[in-house]
């Protein structure tokens, strides 16, 4: 009854449908005599006009996708404007009619492959398409992607050669939107992936983003993007946003270290990575093995545990009868309970689908190597033009620029900077290897990536970052974070770079950064602010602060007379947002930069920077937290992440003398299973063994302060206040406050 | 339907028997600070945690969340013990009880002076 039901509902107005249908088959089709050829239509080019017209002036129009759907049902894509733009490619030839159907066909292609994305403006007719359409344009990208289809995209790029051709001053509007239309239909096809939600039928990998950057590479499209790219202030300053964009959705999630290390290595890593699986893996049979059962699963053993007051309990099972009986009783104890507190519900970001860059992407070793190559490129000729302009076109708030973009930018320079750096190690490697090659080679400098790490960027940055971390835009944030972290890394390997004027800027730069109380003040409470924004950013800030804290660390170290302009909190607003005029004057800018400098020397003074006071404003009990937080993942984290922090701890614990912020019951609870646990750290990790001293060292001191004072026995339960917190460390009252 | 006199007596209409829902026990500011509470946990630490101190670290660190756990589990049998840590540290924020904590802090602080006072 239920199916008969869903049989009559017509989702698509059947007089809708009749004429779409009509004008798809009117369009053209394989011919009977020659099988494999398509034949156009004699009226193809008008059908093709008519089609845009539905699109436009029904779909688009009453806000409904009846057409597109329509369009998917009737296979227009992979049936007719596939074959029509192979047919145009293969025939080489340039009537003026071939051309304007090409051209027609990209402008129908490019709407039914715009991205369909779950928004909070949907109407009923958008949820009934929506999975349909997402299935449908992964359809659409294999079509575009097959390899039988010869060079779909080297057909699209034909249809905008001529435009590209003209110079900038005599290129009409139509020639413009050519080149959009070709760009954004290159866009679509590197963010349109098989949706997780829905089965996809066929190989995924056909559809992956291995295979388009395979066929990126193949078909010109990246030599496309990097003339564009070098070109980009003169002749292509308006589709800067959409190469932002292409590039965002090629990289976004890949893992840059695994991409610049060379074939060889690759394979070192990866027997080394299916070693160390198998090794975990082994590792957690044998520790099942311990505890598993020696005898049959009915010999039913059982313990009593006896408690104060004659209470006893009762725990079944042969394994609590090994050596370690204590533990692994009270361990099976609390295993049996049945109720869990209720987990607050994380709301979920409805339009992050696209634009989510914490999921890990995987390439192959193919696609691997073709973007590193595109990578290397584009870092040598076109990084600075299009970085500089881009962040331009976003300060200005150019039409073209919608919010995504700035957090698109902000990932792209941190993705980008960290390829450089692994770039450099790399090839100090090999210089290594053979020396005597490397004695004509001139050590490069940092030039290549300078567009980024200039004042301007750093404002612009100090600005979103204050921006978003006020309104809560955590993702935003997040990219943030992470591109900051990968500049403060940039510079120092700039300061060791052999070149003097390298060093020299470097100096200069961490001076500025270092100079704004207000930037040491931010880093400091988003980490303090850390509250469940999930995993990825959890990463970002923790990196940060510990990046941070380093650098400043060794800058205050060899600058001994470090000043540091420290701002009296004053109630004055913020300018947030700098004039949106478009052709705002460079002097100008100046000008009310400078103003704005004035201004705030009024409410500011310079004073001396000391390191010891702001690394134990870090040490308190909200970053201790996040941290912990962020340790309670370590069965997941990598190395260099658990290094993190363990650095952080024991800045808190050993060098702060600040131990006391990590007595606390699920700390110590914490700590103790990750070197004791069931599913302790794995022995053979080099951080293991950081880990196991520092956790002993903590362990002994809080031994011994319990014997001292016995009321750390309640206060062990809770977060410290403060008023109590320097008696319980030092076992007296804090006589005067300190004048430093 | 019986109209009239009797009708307004009320004597057709089911009496409806509502039952309440037990109330669940809750890990509350109360029952933090009866005598089960944390009043029993400073009283045993005493006798019950016995340390060996140097080399003994990790042995000596499961003894304590043992002694925590059993003392966790009377107190508020149902919850599992990083929940109950959890529960108790929010619990932890609350005006009475950071006025008691102060207060047992000081106790001890008291006490530890005495024994100065003894010592010398």
């Amino acid at each position: 009854e239920a199916a008969l039901l869903g049989q009559n509902v017509q989702v698509v107005d059947p007089e809708v449908r009749a004429h779409v249908y009509i004008l798809v088959t009117a369009l053209g089709g394989f011919n009977g005599e020659d099988a494999g050829r398509y034949v156009l239509g004699d009226d193809a080019l008008a059908c093709l006009r008519d089609i845009k017209k539905w699109l436009k002036l029904y779909d688009e129009k009453s806000n409904r996708m009846d057409v597109a759907r329509c369009l998917g049902e009737a296979n227009l894509v992979n049936g007719d404007l596939l074959p029509i733009l192979s047919l145009w490619w293969e025939s080489g030839q340039n009537s003026k009619h071939m051309s304007r159907i090409s051209l027609a066909c990209l402008e129908i292609l490019v709407p039914l492959t715009w991205p369909v994305e779950v928004h909070s403006q949907m109407t009923v007719n958008h949820h009934r398409h929506t999975p349909y359409l997402q299935q449908a344009q992964v359809l659409y990208k294999r079509g575009i992607l097959s390899k039988n289809m010869l060079g779909i995209l080297r057909a699209v790029i034909k249809i905008g050669l001529p435009s590209m051709a003209i110079p900038k001053s005599e290129r009409t509007a139509r020639d413009e939107g050519i080149l959009k239309l070709m760009l954004y239909l290159f866009r679509n096809i590197a963010i349109i992936s098989p949706s997780t939600r829905l089965a996809v039928e066929g190989d995924e990998e056909e559809t992956s983003r291995s295979a388009t950057i395979n066929a990126f590479h193949e078909q010109d499209v990246f030599a496309l993007l990097l003339t564009m790219c070098s070109n980009i202030g003169d002749d292509f300053n308006l589709v800067d946003i959409i190469i932002l964009e292409i590039l965002f959705h090629l990289v976004k999630g890949v893992d840059v270290e695994k991409l610049f290390i060379d074939d060889g290595q690759r394979n070192v890593k990866r027997v080394d990575e299916l070693g160390s699986l198998l090794q975990k893996e082994s590792g957690l049979k044998r520790e099942y093995a311990k505890n598993a059962p020696t005898r049959h699963g009915r010999f039913g053993t059982m313990v009593w545990v006896k408690r104060d007051d004659q209470k006893v309990s009762t725990v079944s099972g042969q394994d609590i009868l090994k050596d370690d009986h204590w533990q692994a009783t009270l361990l099976k104890m609390d295993q049996s309970k049945k109720w869990s507190k209720p987990q607050p519900q994380r709301r979920q970001d409805v339009e992050s689908s696209n634009n989510d860059f914490n999921l890990p992407t995987h390439l192959t070793s193919l696609a691997a190597e073709n973007l590193r190559t595109f990578v290397e490129e584009l870092l040598d000729s076109g990084f600075n033009p299009l970085f500089i302009h881009v962040r331009k076109a976003i300060e200005r708030e150019a039409d073209r620029v919608v919010d995504a973009n700035s957090r698109q930018f902000f990932y792209l320079v941190a993705w980008f900077l960290e390829a450089e750096r692994s770039r450099r190690s790399r090839r100090k490697q090999q210089r290594d290897r053979n020396p005597r090659a490397s004695k004509d080679i001139e050590p490069d400098s940092f030039a290549l990536v300078a567009g980024v790490l200039n004042q301007e960027t750093f404002i612009f940055l100090n600005r979103a970052m204050q921006y978003s971390f006020d309104n809560k835009d955590w993702q935003d944030l997040n990219a943030i974070m992470r591109c900051f972290t990968q500049i403060l890394l940039t510079i120092q390997e700039m300061a060791q770079s052999p070149l003097e004027e390298d060093r020299e800027i470097a100096e200069n730069i961490q001076n500025r950064i270092f100079y704004e109380e207000t930037t040491h003040d931010r880093v400091l409470s988003i980490l303090r602010g850390y509250k469940d924004q999930g995993f990825g950013y959890l990463d970002a800030c923790t990196e940060l602060s510990h990046v941070f804290l380093r650098m400043l660390e060794r800058y205050s170290k060899q600058n001994l007379d470090m000043q540091v302009r420290s701002r009296r909190r004053s109630k004055r607003q913020k300018p947030a947002e700098r004039s949106t005029d478009d052709n705002e004057n460079d002097n100008e800018d100046h000008d009310s930069e400078a103003e704005e400098l004035l201004e705030v020397a009024r409410v500011t003074k310079e004073r001396k920077f000391d390191f010891n006071r702001f690394s134990a404003r870090f040490c308190n009990q909200k970053s201790v937290d996040t941290f912990v937080a962020f340790t309670s993942f370590y069965r997941e984290l990598s190395e260099e992440q658990l290094k993190r922090a363990h650095r952080f701890f024991y800045r808190v614990a050993f060098k702060q003398e600040m131990s006391v912020l990590l007595f606390r019951m699920d700390i110590i609870y914490l700590f103790h299973g990750m070197i004791k646990g069931p599913s302790a750290l794995h022995s053979s990790k080099s951080i293991f063994n950081d880990w196991e001293e520092f956790v002993r060292q903590l362990i002994r001191r809080l031994i011994k302060k319990i014997e001292q004072h016995p009321a750390l026995i309640t206060e062990l339960l809770f977060s410290k206040i403060n008023s109590t917190l320097f008696y319980l460390e030092y076992g007296y009252e804090k006589q005067t406050t300190s004048s430093t | 339907a019986p109209t009239g006199p009797t009708a307004s007596l009320g004597l057709d209409e089911e009496v409806k028997v509502s039952r309440k829902r037990q109330p669940v026990a809750k890990l509350d500011e109360a029952r933090l600070l009866s005598s089960d509470g944390i009043p029993k946990l400073s009283r045993t630490a005493r006798s019950k945690l016995k340390f060996k101190g140097k080399g003994h670290e990790f042995s000596d660190a499961s003894r304590l969340l043992g002694f925590y756990q059993l003392w966790l589990d009377d107190l508020f049998p149902r919850v599992k013990f990083s929940d109950g840590l959890s529960m108790i540290e929010k619990l932890g924020h609350s005006k009475r009880i950071q006025i008691k904590r102060r207060e047992w802090i000081s106790k001890g602080r008291a006490g530890a002076h005495l024994e100065d006072n003894y010592n010398q």
